[in-house]
């Protein structure tokens, strides 16, 4: 239950209005969900690979512990940070991601590991959240955000928006919806080794695609066999390294609209938000058909 | 002309701002609008509104006599439920564009999306681009017209009206058939478009209903069946499951009736007031001593409903009961000084005039609801479910749909009448809150706006009503009653109402709602004995459904939905409503009222309270394992069951 929006710029030259654009957004359609917020921002500024945890209250303890879980899977540390409800940690390291993500989950709450993606997402509104964690300031190529109304789960920073496809680096989700099918898709995946952090829908439909890209798969290729393989209602976006995309499903119950000119493509629930880019200014936007995806790359 | 810039104030500043210019017969011109929601909500003013820019969900909703233009796009939901006047969008709508319209003219330049007037029931929504799926999706009546393509399967279920296209049928929905125009027909349509300085001279195709799932084919057995608490305990394949497979073999279908579910579920005879034997008599003066008044739904700033004691009348619809019974229920809640709801299916003037306040409830098919109604109403409810039905639309049989009852409705006369089992614009608690909001500004936010809701995933729905911004929840357990619903759904769905009453207290307790947000129970309280047990779990005040119908001459035959009630009550025929004596019922029902009052009163003074508020769980015991289990309360089956302390009491 909640609102989602993305942006894509076409050219680094306003790269510098990630953050502020995606903030804009959300606080556009706030109303859909006002529990938590979250963002999934492309930053390419990153020395080596960015992994953030969530800490909790025992964090002098979970901070230790993950430090030596990245000396066990030998990462090198290069930075680190403590930050709102997150501990976020720079480190070089080569070898296989899917491996090293679930020993570093086992340490803490990780919520992402990228060589440009950076999940930032906390109970409060899109405001509250750049208070702590300064969003309006990050600079960045592409990004997805989300805001929330807890239904069925707890309101804790791990239960918000986005998901990272855990053990793929770089793959985020942000979703609005349901989906049916959900156990039986899930045990499908279980049963080729991947691991489930949540009961959370949108985290099966990161792990989903991100499967399809790590074997070979484009992510229009991906979105197209989400439309048939998922069950149930959604719209949701999903970002990559390169670029983000959408699918919508055939019933069209979860609202989509999205504009695009020479400089940007940006996809929200609903228009107020993408009218926020651009005040006093009517657009011409375009309402995804039912059933249908497309990605933008750069 | 007044210039509003809604770069600089609120929109509910500006809805304000609006009605104070058109009450002036000002015109109006909003600047900055950016897509915002809401905006002309509720106007009821013949003026011009001109939105500079796109506007968001529900724009122009709940309006009457007004005429907007809107320079670029809107939302979902543009002319919801409006009643007259005109609404011209210069861009594209999104879904359910002109959904619930009762009269007026909704025109759309571009594109529309999916379910494009659902559930409308006169005027005329024209789009001159492309449509979307589902357009006409269960409309009642009036007509669409679409210059471009119809997208797929136009016409799903309507019932009523026509639906024209320029461009190509995409594919018809169920019960969809293709008809023949005439040249009236054309001519009216030219000139429609004319008159929007539309330039069309092609030729159209015409879609109606086919008919084929209007009624229901073979009837039930009219024989009256067993009552459903006569088969014998323990023998599986006893008379009633016999009489069933019978009836079902001759239908091919599933079965409907009315009344409540008949099963045996842990109930409130499962539980026990621990009345201490040295206070009984200390008890006798309780109606005096003892405060049963309370108030409802000012949580967020509205006027609260005002009650003499925690008892509402449940709402059942016009439709369901006749006339008659709707105004003696009416009555009877303003002796007793507590609250009357219309249930689905708008709202009588005479059951307005009588009733002392007014719940009015609104439903998926949005029949009879619309602005001048709302404002007579001292409080708004969205059904999203009841207890008998969980996850099901209304049922009325062609029967019922009386010319009379047609027009307040809004509707055809004489079809078997279904409305969707979801509300257009309602598919999750994000879109809820936006509806919750359009009510609010379409009545000055001045309304307790509530929800009823049958008792399924109780634990997230009641967490949904809360972040929502309800004033009150009137949650229904599986004991709640029908006028008409599949038995299979009776029976078997949904969950007791002592577990509705726990799960949604816990629910609350999980996200620290505290206790601001009232929980109205209902479903088989019989009288005032449950009325203090559910108020002691924890419920701020109960519904009575069938106990007022009982107590106002209903026999309990259980064949409400067949339109044929002889003492009057569950019929629209007017030889079976002319038995029923609105006077002599109102005053039994209000005397049972008074009844009730006594018993929550004595109750609640023999357990040591001065205030209803007072009772707690501390004052109950389970008498079953079953009813412990579901309560968490102490189980003790050696308790006195309440009534004998009653009847020492009298
Ligand atoms: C004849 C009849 C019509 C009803 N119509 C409605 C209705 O329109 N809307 C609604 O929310 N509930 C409706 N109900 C359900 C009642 O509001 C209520 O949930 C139920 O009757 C409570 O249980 P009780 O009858 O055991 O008191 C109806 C019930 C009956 C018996």
């Amino acid at each position: 239950m909640c609102g989602i929006a993305g942006i894509f710029f076409k050219n680094a030259e306003t790269n510098a209005n990630l953050g502020r654009a995606l903030v804009d957004m959300l606080d556009g359609c706030q109303h859909r969900g006002l529990d938590s917020t979250g963002f999934a921002l492309y930053e390419n500024t990153f020395k080596g690979l960015r992994l953030r945890f969530i800490v909790d209250d025992d964090s002098e303890a979970t901070v230790a512990r993950v430090k030596t879980a990245l000396a066990q899977q030998g990462a090198a540390l290069l930075s680190e940070k403590r930050e709102g409800a997150s501990f976020v940690v720079e480190v070089e390291y080569s070898g296989e991601i899917r491996p090293f993500a679930y020993a570093m989950e086992h340490a803490a709450k990780l919520v992402s590991i990228g060589s440009s993606l950076d999940i930032i997402k906390d109970v409060g509104t899109a405001h509250d959240l750049d208070g702590v964690y300064g969003i309006r300031s990050i600079a960045g190529s592409h990004g997805v955000g989300h805001v929330r109304l807890a239904t069925e789960s707890e309101v804790k920073p791990e239960a918000a928006h986005p998901f990272w496809a855990t053990g793929f680096s770089d793959v985020a989700i942000v979703h609005n919806g349901q989906i049916t099918n959900y156990w039986k898709m899930r045990r499908r995946l279980e049963a080729r080794g991947f691991e489930f952090r949540t009961d959370n829908d949108s985290e099966l439909i990161a792990v989903y695609l991100a499967e399809k890209l790590a074997q070979g798969e484009t992510l229009e290729q991906a979105l197209e066999q989400s439309v048939d393989d998922l069950d149930g209602v959604f719209s949701f976006l999903v970002s990559t390294k390169d670029g983000i995309g959408f699918a919508k499903d055939r019933l069209a119950a979860k609202p989509m609209v999205m504009f695009e000119n020479d400089d940007l493509v940006a996809i929200a629930s609903e228009e107020v938000s993408l009218n926020r880019l651009f005040p006093g200014r009517p657009l011409s936007t375009t309402e995804p058909a039912p059933g249908t995806f497309r990605t933008w790359s750069h | 002309m007044v210039t509003l810039d809604l770069a600089q104030i609120s929109v509910r500043d500006a809805n304000t701002a609006m009605r104070a210019a058109a009450a002036q017969g000002e015109d109006i011109e909003l600047v900055n609008p950016d897509a915002r929601h809401h905006l002309g909500v509720g106007l009821v003013a013949p003026v011009k509104v001109t939105i500079r820019g796109s506007a968001g969900y529900f724009c122009a909703g709940l309006s009457h006599g007004a005429r907007f233009e809107i320079d670029s796009n809107v939302g979902w939901g543009v002319g919801d439920s409006l009643y007259d006047g005109s609404v011209v969008v210069g861009g594209n709508a999104s879904a359910i564009a002109g959904v619930a319209l009762r009269g007026g003219e909704v025109v759309v330049k571009g594109n529309i999306g999916s379910r494009a007037g659902q559930v409308m029931k006169a005027g005329t929504l024209l789009c001159c681009g492309n449509a979307s799926f589902l357009a006409g999706y269960m409309m009642y009546g009036g007509r669409i017209i679409l210059l471009g393509d119809s997208g797929e399967r136009v016409g799903e279920d309507m019932s009523g009206g026509a639906i024209y296209v320029g461009g190509r049928v995409q594919s018809l929905g169920a019960d969809a058939k293709l008809a023949e125009i005439t040249p009236e027909e054309y001519a009216d349509i030219y000139a429609f478009l004319a008159k929007y300085g539309i330039a069309f001279e092609g030729g159209l195709q015409k879609i109606v209903n086919a008919g084929s799932k209007l009624r229901y084919g073979v009837n039930e057995p009219v024989s009256r069946p067993l009552s459903y608490t006569v088969a014998e305990e323990g023998t599986y394949w006893n008379a009633k499951v016999a009489e069933d497979i019978h009836a079902k073999a001759l239908i091919g279908r599933y079965r409907i009736r009315g009344y409540g579910a008949a099963k045996a579920a842990p109930h409130f005879n499962d539980i026990a007031l621990k009345i201490d034997p040295e206070r009984i008599h200390a008890a006798s003066d309780a109606l005096a001593t003892v405060n049963l008044k309370t108030t409802l739904g000012d949580r967020n700033g509205a006027k609260p409903l005002e009650l003499s004691m925690p008892v509402l009348i449940a709402p059942m619809s016009y439709g369901a009961l006749s006339k008659s019974t709707k105004i003696a229920l009416a009555r009877a809640s303003k002796l007793a000084g507590v609250v009357e709801n219309t249930g689905e299916g708008g709202m009588l003037p005479e059951q307005r005039a009588e009733a002392g306040q007014l719940i009015y409830q609104c439903l998926s098919g949005r029949l009879g609801w619309n602005i001048h109604d709302m404002l007579k109403a001292d409080g708004l409810e969205i059904y999203i479910s009841q207890g008998a039905k969980p996850g099901l639309g209304g049922q009325l049989m062609a029967k019922k749909v009386t010319k009379e009852l047609a027009a307040v409705r809004g509707i055809p006369e004489g079809i078997d009448l279904r409305s969707p089992s979801r509300h257009p614009d309602i598919m999750g608690a994000d879109d809820l809150v936006i509806k919750v909001e359009e009510f609010r500004e379409a009545t000055g936010y001045a309304k307790p706006i509530s929800i009823k809701m049958g008792a399924g995933r109780v634990r997230d729905d009641i967490k949904i009503a809360y972040k929502d911004g309800f004033d009150f929840v009137q949650l229904d357990g599986m004991q709640g009653s029908t006028g008409a619903a599949s038995t299979e759904v009776l029976e078997n769905m949904g969950i007791p109402t002592l577990a509705a009453i726990q799960e949604a207290l816990e629910g609350l307790r999980e996200i620290d709602a505290g206790d601001d947000m009232p929980i109205v129970l209902m479903g088989g309280v019989k009288d005032g004995v449950d009325a203090v047990k559910a108020l002691a779990l924890g419920a701020s005040a109960v519904a009575m459904g069938t106990a007022a119908l009982i107590a106002g001459g209903c026999i309990s035959c259980m064949q409400c939905h067949v339109g044929n009630c002889v003492v009057g009550i569950a019929t629209q025929d007017p030889e079976h409503e002319e038995r029923y004596k609105i006077d002599v019922q109102a005053k039994a029902i209000a005397r049972y009222l008074e009844a009730v009052r006594w018993q929550i009163a004595t109750l609640t003074k023999a357990l040591g309270h001065s205030d209803f508020r007072q009772l707690s769980r501390a004052d109950l015991v389970a008498l079953t394992p079953e009813a412990a289990a579901i309560t968490g309360l102490p189980y003790d089956p050696d308790y006195h069951p309440v009534e004998h302390v009653l009847t020492e009491v009298a």
